[in-house]
């Protein structure tokens, strides 16, 4: 891994947004080779009617790979959940090994069922708003992610979804 | 079991009228006469730990603002001022310690005009009284609406818009006779909520509730629980005014991929046990082993419903306690979990095909299969008490008072 600071940021922000690509073409088992062995993963809200933070999502790699693997056996509203992430901090640790990022998202949801498939199927709502809080380890021949908080702003989320963030 | 099936159209195959969940005249009188008339779950007191600390929310169209006194009582208030009716209290959840803009600390003020009232209701300020009313209007006259209101059944807090109700303890009876143990024991506090907003009926989520039938649509149901023994035991219970419970079986989890077992548990509870208790007309409280859900509803119109879900452990919980309990309850729960997401499919599905509007079909509640899990006993259950006070058939919707209270 190159160890340039600004090579460095460029390339974990390349990788902010192929994470988003893949996720979106739900190739979920092609995200999980973008993140190391100990990956951690969450996806959290913060609850202003019962005044905590909340967890409503945590795996780890093998964690991950077991939901993956079952989601073909669920039912579920086959929504395009399609992701539009904005890159805004990325900070590379002394010594360059590893690095922390926060990028804002939307995803929104392009409905197929579930609802009335004749009138709602193609319709393309807003379904998340919120923030990655990433970090990176960079002393590998790639980087790779070691930890994703997904933390919501959106906390009426009515159907829900099976997928990762 | 107490239901009237006389009520409920054919006997040797007992459906519903689907107008019960479309037509807008019957959801208004649903409103009137079930929804104003009855104890509601709400809020959990752990919610309002504090002295002075609120919760806002909407009974059958009513603005509610629970507050927990400075003397330590929780008590329900109409959150509407009496000066030219507005909303006093707007956020969520919160402490009254903390002074508003347009009124002191310790006080709920109303924005508009400020107006103030203290935790017991009590009107304290009028702005400009004596030069605007004189002696023709006292604080005494404009306090607030206080409602009935107990802390009770593990922490909730139920509120009636009835001023004259009977008191909890009648209406619930011994429902809560097989989770007693795990909901009394010591105290309980919450650690999830989420809500969400369904085009469908209220009384369809109920019944989602109250049948276990539609486990074919979870392949988890069907891994851990249905190919294991014990599930076709698992009995229905019916008690006085709709009530309904289901009994325990030993859950499997470990037969589901990436789920494990669940070690952690409440006093009482058989170690990956599984209890339900549904209440009429919108609460269920379901422990599986080391989790209680709480869903609560609240009708917007005939074909949209908001219902609330709550997650409750243990209070004295370790940080790693409180951990495995959440990752337990988000495995199927959350809104990330296996099976809400399928569950709430599924009602919006009945939904669309129930809209106001659509031509009358039966609806089938009609399983017999000896009170157990997959009989339709409690939704029939439910449907007795809700002739009894709608004095309608649920079968024959359009017959007014055609099946009036028995």
């Amino acid at each position: 891994m190159a160890t340039e600071p600004e090579t460095a940021k460029a390339a974990v922000q390349a990788l902010i947004y192929r994470a988003a690509l893949l996720l979106d073409a739900e190739k979920f088992t092609d995200w999980l080779t973008l993140c190391a062995p100990d990956f951690t993963y969450r996806i959290e809200t913060y609850s202003p009617e019962i005044r905590k933070r909340m967890t409503w999502l945590q795996h780890d790699v093998t964690g991950l790979r077991a939901m993956i693997e079952m989601l073909p056996r669920h039912n579920t509203d086959h929504g395009q959940l399609s992701r539009h992430v904005s890159v805004y901090t990325v900070e590379i640790e002394e010594g360059g090994s590893a690095a922390a990022a926060v990028s804002s998202f939307l995803c929104h949801r392009t409905m197929l069922d579930g609802i009335n498939a004749h009138l709602d199927a193609g319709e393309t709502q807003l379904f998340l708003a919120g923030k990655y809080y990433d970090r990176f380890r960079l002393d590998e021949a790639r980087p790779l992610f070691i930890d994703r908080t997904v933390l919501l702003d959106t906390r009426r989320l009515d159907k829900g979804s099976h997928y990762p963030i | 079991m107490t239901a009237d099936l006389s009520s409920y159209g054919n006997e040797a195959l007992p459906f519903v009228d689907s107008r019960i969940y479309s037509d807008p005249a019957l959801f208004e009188e649903e409103l009137q006469k079930i929804w104003k008339k009855t104890w509601l779950a709400t809020v959990h007191e752990s919610e309002l730990p504090e002295p002075l600390d609120f919760r806002t929310l909407t009974l059958a169209r009513e603005p509610v603002v629970i507050l927990r006194g400075s003397d330590g009582k929780v008590r329900a208030f109409l959150n509407v001022c009496p000066h030219r009716g507005n909303l006093i209290v707007r956020r969520p959840a919160g402490n009254l310690s903390a002074a508003e803009p347009s009124g002191t600390a310790n006080h709920m003020t109303c924005m508009f005009h400020a107006w103030q009232f203290d935790g017991f209701g009590r009107c304290v300020d009028i702005p400009r009284q004596k030069q605007g009313y004189q002696d023709r209007l006292s604080k005494d006259d404009v306090r607030l609406t206080e409602l009935p209101c107990t802390v009770a059944f593990g922490g909730f807090v139920w509120v009636s818009l009835d001023k004259g109700i009977m008191p909890l303890a009648d209406f619930v009876g011994d429902a809560f006779a097989l989770m007693r143990e795990e909901l009394e024991t010591e105290p309980l506090d919450i650690f999830h909520y989420h809500k969400a907003v369904i085009r469908s009926n209220y009384k369809l989520w109920h019944d989602t509730n109250s049948e276990f039938y539609h486990d074919y649509m979870h392949y988890f149901n069907r891994a851990t629980s249905m190919m294991q023994k014990g599930y076709f035991d698992r009995r229905y219970t019916a008690f006085p005014n709709g009530h309904c419970t289901v009994g325990s079986m030993e859950v499997k989890y470990d037969a589901y991929q990436g789920v494990g077992d669940r070690p952690l548990s409440f006093p009482g509870m058989p170690r990956n046990g599984w209890k339900m208790v549904d209440l009429f007309p919108g609460t269920t409280y379901n422990i599986r082993g080391s989790s209680l859900r709480v869903d609560t509803m609240t009708p917007l119109a005939p074909d949209c419903v908001m219902i609330e879900f709550r997650g409750i452990g243990l209070k004295r919980d370790t940080t790693e306690e409180r951990a495995r309990r959440i990752a337990d309850h988000n495995s199927i729960w959350g809104p990330f979990g296996r099976n809400l997401h399928e569950d709430l499919l599924g009602i919006t599905g009945q939904g669309v095909a129930m809209r106001p509007g659509t031509e009358p079909r039966r609806i089938l509640h009609g399983r017999r299969e000896d009170g157990t899990i997959h009989d339709e006993i409690g939704m029939r259950h439910f449907y007795g008490e809700w002739a009894r006070r709608m004095g309608r058939s649920p079968s024959r919707p359009d017959e007014a008072a055609a099946a009036a209270a028995e």
